[in-house]
């Protein structure tokens, strides 16, 4: 019998737990706002269209909730926060493609943008949407591996994501219209949570995220995350310029690959092996048992010798 | 080449032959107001539903079939009407509907959503079994977009003074669904005018 491959589960976050509380509320307050902006608008929109907007059933559920000027609008790759414009720099790239760059449009890619080039590919770790749907799928892959069934983890070349980031771009312009919301999860499904609750039913986007939870669970561990997602292809791409890295004190590691293994998205913290594709998310640090692993400013990925780089 | 580069390159080839014509063309739609024209707007929008979000007669609404118009607004008159409240036009990011104020001059020259198409003989005043003058008493420009005409008060539109927002559509009742919003573009040509054809009859078509 195969030994069960060692599952994140498995592993317990050892310390660096006040880091990986901050990131839960971050994510938090990123699913607070996927699920209570449309709310709240409902709220509004069901009390200033003298409840014309009042057809879905969440409408009279939220009764009790204030009506309110709602400070924020949008979904997750594109929202206005605090008067700022966040935007996901290839959905920004997609309507450049076709509709040229002017100034206004530069100020709205800026603060994203300088995120992303400052803290890497964070959105993956700290803000997707899609995040607990991969946290539900590693909760089914731990249990199907502890009742003994075997798990496949295909470990599909991560180029496969860079390849469909590009051809989203590409096929955008030659269809003549924005793909990028049809394929990416978090576009997906700000829509399709805006749709269930604004009209109680639920589009063909919610297949694609149901298949994208399959692959994770029966194919490839976080497998959509790691090599098919474009948007996280754009985000390692521009995450490589990142300052903010993982650091491996040596004297202190014991290369006993619980770092490897709790990565989702195929980093090797333990031979140093981190490229733009790492989600700054922390698990490594907090799972190491001997502390070995800490936050460090350095040198760019970008700027690294290659054999410094995980592979596939 | 290496081997990156091959594999970009056949995905690439692939997708092109596995993307239909079809789909590359854009079906025309009620798009809401202030939208870039057919064509341009869905290369402007990305489908982050703020104008969805912000209507407050939620008319807008993205379809939820399998199509690649799946996160582009659209508008279905007939269930739902927009008011010309001009929210939607105000929270746009990438200007795929374009500002407009909430003024109802402004709004005339500006908004054009459709065109009215009224099938006559479905209209009770026109096919002389009723009285009713819905459409003509909910149209935000009466006596401009709609006249009442004859001695049956039967409604006239006129396409150049519509902005297309569908509460004649919506008001018009069920047995009759008379008058019909069409996106631009899609409507039926007017008739070509009669011509006397070689043989000397009447008929209609070119020469």
């Amino acid at each position: 019998m195969p030994r069960r491959l060692l599952q994140p589960l498995d592993i317990t976050l050892r310390h660096g737990r006040r880091n990986q509380l901050v990131r839960r509320l971050f994510l938090g307050f990123s699913v607070l706002l996927t699920f209570g902006l449309p709310l709240l608008h409902l709220r509004a929109v069901s009390v200033e269209g003298a409840g014309l907007a009042a057809d879905s059933p969440w409408a009279r559920l939220i009764g009790w909730l204030p009506v309110v000027e709602v400070p924020f609008v949008g979904a997750p790759t594109s929202i206005a926060l605090f008067g700022i414009e966040l935007v996901d720099p290839l959905m920004w790239l997609g309507v450049a493609v076709h509709r040229g760059v002017s100034w206004p449009m530069v100020w709205t890619l800026l603060p994203g943008l300088v995120l992303v080039v400052l803290l890497g590919r964070f959105f993956c770790g700290w803000a997707c949407p899609y995040l607990p749907i991969l946290a539900a799928s590693n909760a089914a892959r731990w249990f199907l591996s502890r009742l003994g069934v075997p798990l496949k983890d295909v470990k599909v070349p991560r180029v496969t994501a860079r390849v469909a980031m590009v051809g989203v771009v590409l096929l955008s312009a030659l269809a003549g219209t924005q793909l990028l919301p049809l394929l990416y999860p978090p576009a997906i499904i700000g829509r399709e949570v805006f749709r269930a609750l604004f009209f109680g039913s639920l589009g063909a986007g919610a297949l694609v995220v149901g298949g994208a939870f399959l692959f994770d669970t029966f194919v490839s561990r976080a497998g959509f995350c790691r090599s098919l997602c474009p948007g996280g292809a754009m985000f390692s791409t521009l995450g490589a310029l990142s300052p903010l890295r993982v650091h491996r004190d040596i004297p202190k590691c014991t290369d006993c690959t619980v770092c490897d293994v709790v990565c989702n998205l195929g980093q090797l913290p333990m031979t140093d092996k981190l490229d733009g594709g790492c989600e700054r998310c922390g698990k490594c640090i907090a799972s190491c048992p001997t502390q070995a692993l800490s936050w460090k400013l350095g040198t760019p990925s970008a700027l690294r010798k290659p054999r410094e780089k995980p592979g596939t | 080449m290496n081997r990156r580069g091959l594999i970009g390159a056949v995905a690439a080839a692939i997708s092109l032959a596995v993307v239909p014509k079809r789909a590359r063309a854009n079906p025309k739609k009620i798009r809401p107001p202030g939208a870039l024209p057919p064509g341009q707007f869905e290369q402007a929008c990305i489908g982050c539903f703020r104008c969805a979000e912000v209507c407050p007669t939620a008319c807008i609404r993205f379809p939820g079939t399998f199509s690649l118009d799946q996160a582009t607004p659209i508008l279905e008159l007939s269930d739902r009407a927009c008011v010309l409240c001009m929210k939607c036009t105000q929270v746009c990011p990438t200007d795929a509907l374009l500002p407009i104020a909430a003024d109802a001059q402004v709004i005339a020259k500006e908004v054009r959503m459709g065109v009215p198409v009224l099938n006559r003989p479905k209209c009770l005043p026109w096919n002389g079994t009723g009285v009713c003058r819905l459409c003509y008493q909910v149209c935000p420009y009466p006596d401009k977009a709609v006249e009442l005409v004859g001695p049956q008060k039967a409604p006239l539109f006129h396409a150049d003074a519509c902005v297309g927002c569908g509460l004649c559509e919506e008001a018009c009742p069920d047995q009759a669904s008379a008058i019909v919003i069409e996106p631009i573009g899609t409507e039926p040509p007017k008739p070509e005018p009669l011509r006397r054809g070689p043989g000397g009859q009447l008929r209609r078509g070119p020469r």
